[in-house]
């Protein structure tokens, strides 16, 4: 495990018939990181690890393990082992020799053998339960098996795949300190795959956001939270809003844009140029205001109300947006303003973010983009 | 996305499986149709005349009818005593469950030749004539587990939420049978029918002992294949084949449709390929 | 199923409990009068004395007696077991392959090939003795085959009229229903336990070894059981392609009741086999619970 040399992936592309699953995909994972794969159904996260298991050969490219190209390497050949989604333990062994399973395999002794799993099973906090069937186990206790099961062969490269999903909500938050804390005490390389925004950032110290095929984003939690490159990535990874808006001038770092008729001035980034352009905005920066004649610039209409314990999630009409601007707004900030009642948005302009637009699409959303767009020239030009 | 894995060596295995059930049968048809009559190579010619000739046959004639006649029969009681015992096993006591399914299940592992041999002796017994009613009463005994076996699968696929949702909305359990169950199971239950019949028609070893002076398609065949060595044997069996392959194809259709259907409103997956 | 019952009031449900039974009356009833009472009267026969094709007076064990003492019947019965042995073993190596091949790496083609096989039932019992007669004779396609492909100068005797062309013949006869069974044995089998296994170092063999026969024991095992019974209480088979060698119990049996008429000695006999099936049954239960694959319970 103290191998300097990475996990590379090296131009991967695989294609299912005449479906691209995964286009030009190349990542390198540090010995030791947590990486994670995020993305919805079908973005190719899966495809990816599998590619890294071996189960699949990519059409092209190369999957490259401690500099050895390990592509066409079978799985029971590579030193790769895999958590699967639903545990996969074998029925008709008991929790011991589950997790020996490997080590039988690869011929270990016998009393080697017995040493190592009461490790793996003292890692993952089983001691006891050795002589227990899997239709014994919680599914929690099932996926620490097969955990330990895959850890015990000391493999190069710990997959994940999206191992909590099928867990319910306690346990799977229970497990993901579990993890965090195997991880710490391994120092093992983890590649996680999972749709779960919110658990990638909890785990990760690198995330890769994918979405059809192709990675959108790699960079840490923070960066991909805070710094995000693409409207995808801002949405997908802490919900942002993404608002199409128009870049008027820009001054050095400093950018006026028009939105739904107003002018404002944010900080921007080297690739802003003037036209269009996304606004990011973290519902939780917004800040939202029932008084009348607050002064404030944005104006809108409550249209959906959540609670959330920690404070309320508002969705709110703004004329001139496409989409319900989302806020969140913690629960100190005094009682919830009812639905249809109107509120003035604001938010702190070096917490925004501005990002390039490209207008392709013809779909309804960029249509009403364009429409949006048009609305604010013409207001522009008054 | 796929999980199916490669395989070479159980592909070929079941590519030679498949050439081996189907060569014979497919020789016996072949010859069917051979001209000179002869049972070896070379095959010399097409001719239709052993289907003439069979098919003019007094004794064939009336051998398929019985055949036809028998299976309808079979089939018919099979469907509505199975159906009904299908329902009470899987809905009965649980105390009662054992024995019952015993009883019902118990001639699928009984060698033919006992079952067969047992009735003969009881209908003597009883001074009972062996005729095609004895014939009948054997065959029940041999089809219904099978049906069985079919019908309480189907019965145990079914989703009980739905059956109550239906209850719930006020439906009688009559109405519930009728509206919510029967829709659901009547294509397996076709299927099974014509499997019922198909087995019956087929039906030999049994068959033997029990069967007076009339004759069967079966018994037919073993008369034949005792007696003459002319492709006639080649034409009653390439008629069983087709009766038979129609009805399996039948109750194969059904049981697809029933599991499209199924999947259809619970959105399972056809023997569970992919996860 | 319980559920439906148990979401009723109290006076409905009980209704609903004896209702069920009374529909499976009819059935039980045919099945009583016609299965279950015709083996024990037969059973009755079976201590009773032989009169032609009858029996009388008093209870007797010399039917049984005859059956054992008689040498032709230990012959046959050995033949039995040989046959039998034989034909379940190929069956089930031969189909464990292609139930494997049908749940794990079939694919779309999982439902056409499951048809094609399951389609030859429409193939009568007798059509299919009768095809090898016709294939493994002296004169038969066989070896006219070969000798026209100039391979055989002369026909091969020894296919026809011995064990193995009626275990050949019984293979093809049970080898789809053995698919059946084996491949309902594995639909429970999620293929991600085969992946496991080969993810965590075990090449093919390994995997057979310690995942997919450890999981498909007890399907196979009562497979094989299954099989063995039919097989050796075969008594056509033999008759058209058995010759002397490959005579079987079943055919003295059948001999006595319908041939001889000494109802006694093919009752004793038929219970003899049943008992030796019914031990080779036990056998097989007792090794399957020593090797704890008896009841697998999967998680799903």
């Amino acid at each position: 495990m103290s191998s300097q040399n990475p996990l590379r992936l090296e131009r991967i592309t695989h294609r299912f018939g005449s479906v691209t699953a995964l286009d030009d995909v190349s990542v390198e994972i540090a010995d030791g990181e947590l990486v994670t794969l995020l993305g919805p159904s079908g973005c190719g996260k899966t495809t990816l690890l599998r590619i890294l298991a071996g189960f699949i050969r990519p059409s092209e490219g190369r999957v490259v393990l401690q500099d050895r190209d390990v592509t066409r390497v079978p799985p029971h050949k590579r030193p790769v082992n895999m958590v699967f989604q639903r545990s996969a333990l074998f029925p008709h062994l008991d929790v011991r020799e589950n997790v020996a399973f490997g080590l039988r395999i690869a011929g270990i002794p016998r009393r080697e053998v017995s040493d190592r799993v009461a490790d793996a099973l003292r890692l993952v906090r089983l001691e006891g339960m050795e002589s227990r069937r899997a239709h014994e186990l919680s599914g929690g206790q099932m996926q620490r098996v097969a955990l330990a099961r895959a850890l015990v062969n000391k493999p190069s490269v710990l997959l994940l795949d999206e191992p909590l999903a099928a867990l319910d909500l306690k346990i799977r938050l229970e497990m993901e300190v579990e993890l965090r804390r195997v991880h710490r005490e391994t120092g093992a390389t983890f590649v996680y795959v999972t749709h779960d925004q919110r658990e990638a950032l909890a785990l990760s110290d690198r995330i890769v956001v994918l979405s059809e095929g192709r990675i959108e984003q790699i960079g840490s939690p923070d960066d991909i939270y805070h710094r995000p490159v693409s409207p995808f990535a801002a949405r997908f990874v802490g919900d942002a809003n993404v608002i199409p808006v128009h870049v008027r001038q820009l001054r050095g770092t400093l950018a006026t844009i028009a939105l739904a008729g107003h002018s404002l001035d944010v900080p921007c980034g080297p690739s802003v140029a003037r036209g269009p352009a996304w606004l990011v905005l973290r519902p939780e920066i917004v800040s939202i205001d029932s008084r009348n004649g607050a002064g404030g610039e944005l104006t809108g209409v409550v249209r959906d109300l959540a609670f959330r314990g920690t404070g309320y999630s508002y969705r709110i009409e703004v004329p001139d947006l496409p989409e319900l601007v989302k806020a969140e707004i913690a629960a100190t900030h005094g009682g919830p303003v009812a639905v249809g009642n109107e509120v003035t948005i604001s938010w702190d302009p070096d917490a925004c973010g501005l990002l390039t637009r490209n207008s392709e699409s013809n779909d309804d959303y960029h249509q009403a983009v364009n429409e949006s767009d048009e609305r604010d020239e013409d207001a522009a030009d008054d | 996305m796929s999980t199916t894995q490669r395989s070479p060596v159980t592909f070929a295995v079941t590519m030679l499986a498949l050439l081996f059930l189907y060569l014979p049968l497919v020789v016996v048809v072949l010859f069917s149709f051979h001209a000179t009559g002869a049972l070896s190579f070379p095959f010399t010619g097409f001719s239709f005349r052993w289907y003439r000739d069979t098919f003019g046959s007094p004794t064939f004639s009336s051998a398929l009818q019985n055949s036809a006649i028998v299976a309808t029969s079979v089939a018919i009681l099979t469907l509505v005593l199975g159906t009904m015992a299908a329902f009470g096993l899987s809905r009965c006591r649980p105390r009662l469950r054992a024995p019952l399914a015993a009883l019902f299940f118990l001639p699928i592992t009984l060698p033919g030749l006992f079952v067969g041999i047992a009735l003969l002796v009881y209908f003597a017994r009883l001074d009972v004539q062996l005729s095609l009613t004895t014939v009948m009463i054997a065959h029940f005994v041999f089809v219904f587990p099978y049906f069985m076996l079919v019908a309480m699968a189907a019965l145990d696929r079914l989703d009980p939420a739905l059956e109550e949702a239906a209850s719930d909305l006020g439906a009688s359990p009559w109405k519930v049978f009728r509206k919510v169950t029967l829709p659901q199971i009547w294509p397996i239950l076709a299927g099974a029918t014509a499997l019922a019949f198909a087995l019956s028609f087929d039906e030999f070893i049994i068959t033997f002992f029990v069967i007076g002076p009339d004759s069967t398609l079966p018994m037919f065949i073993f008369s034949k294949l005792r007696r003459t060595v002319d492709p006639s044997i080649n034409v009653v069996s390439t008629v069983l084949m087709a009766t038979t392959l129609f009805l399996w194809a039948v109750a194969f259709v059904f049981a697809l449709r029933a599991e499209r259907g199924r999947t259809r409103r619970a959105g399972g997956v056809l023997g569970e390929a992919t996860p | 199923m319980t559920s439906v019952t148990e979401s009723r009031p109290p006076s409905e449900r009980d209704r609903l409990r004896i209702g069920p039974v009374a529909l499976a009356l009819p059935a039980a009833a045919w099945m009583l009068a016609f299965f279950a009472a015709p083996l024990v009267v037969f059973l009755v026969y079976s201590f009773l004395t032989a009169k032609l094709y009858d029996v009388s007076g008093p209870l007797t064990l010399e039917a049984y007696r005859d059956a054992v003492t008689t040498e032709v019947n230990r012959t046959l019965a050995v033949n039995s077991l040989v046959v039998g042995v034989c034909v379940a073993a190929a069956t089930v190596a031969i189909g464990l392959p292609i139930a494997y091949w049908l749940r794990f790496a079939a694919g779309r083609w999982q439902v056409l090939v499951l048809f094609l096989i399951t389609a030859t039932f429409f193939a009568s019992y007798l059509v299919r003795i009768y095809a090898w007669r016709s294939i493994l004779g002296e004169n038969g396609l066989l070896n006219s085959g070969l000798e026209r492909l100039g391979i055989l100068d002369e026909p091969l005797g020894f296919l026809l009229y011995n064990r193995f062309s009626v275990s050949v013949a019984l293979v093809h006869i049970f080898l789809p229903y053995v698919v059946l069974v084996l491949y309902a044995g594995f639909r429970p089998i999620s293929p991600a336990l085969v992946e496991a296994a080969q993810d965590l170092g075990a090449n093919a063999f390994a995997r057979w070894r310690r995942v997919v026969l450890p999981l498909i024991a007890a399907p196979a095992a009562t497979s094989f059981v299954l099989v063995f019974v039919l097989a050796a209480a075969d008594y056509v088979t033999p008759q058209f392609l058995g010759g002397t060698d490959g005579a079987l119990l079943g055919v003295r049996i059948q001999a006595a009741l319908t041939g001889s008429g000494n109802w006694p000695l093919g009752a004793a006999l038929s219970f003899l086999m049943l008992a030796a099936f019914l031990s080779c049954y036990a056998l097989t239960v007792i090794l399957l619970r020593a090797l704890r694959l008896h009841r697998i319970r999967f998680v799903s």
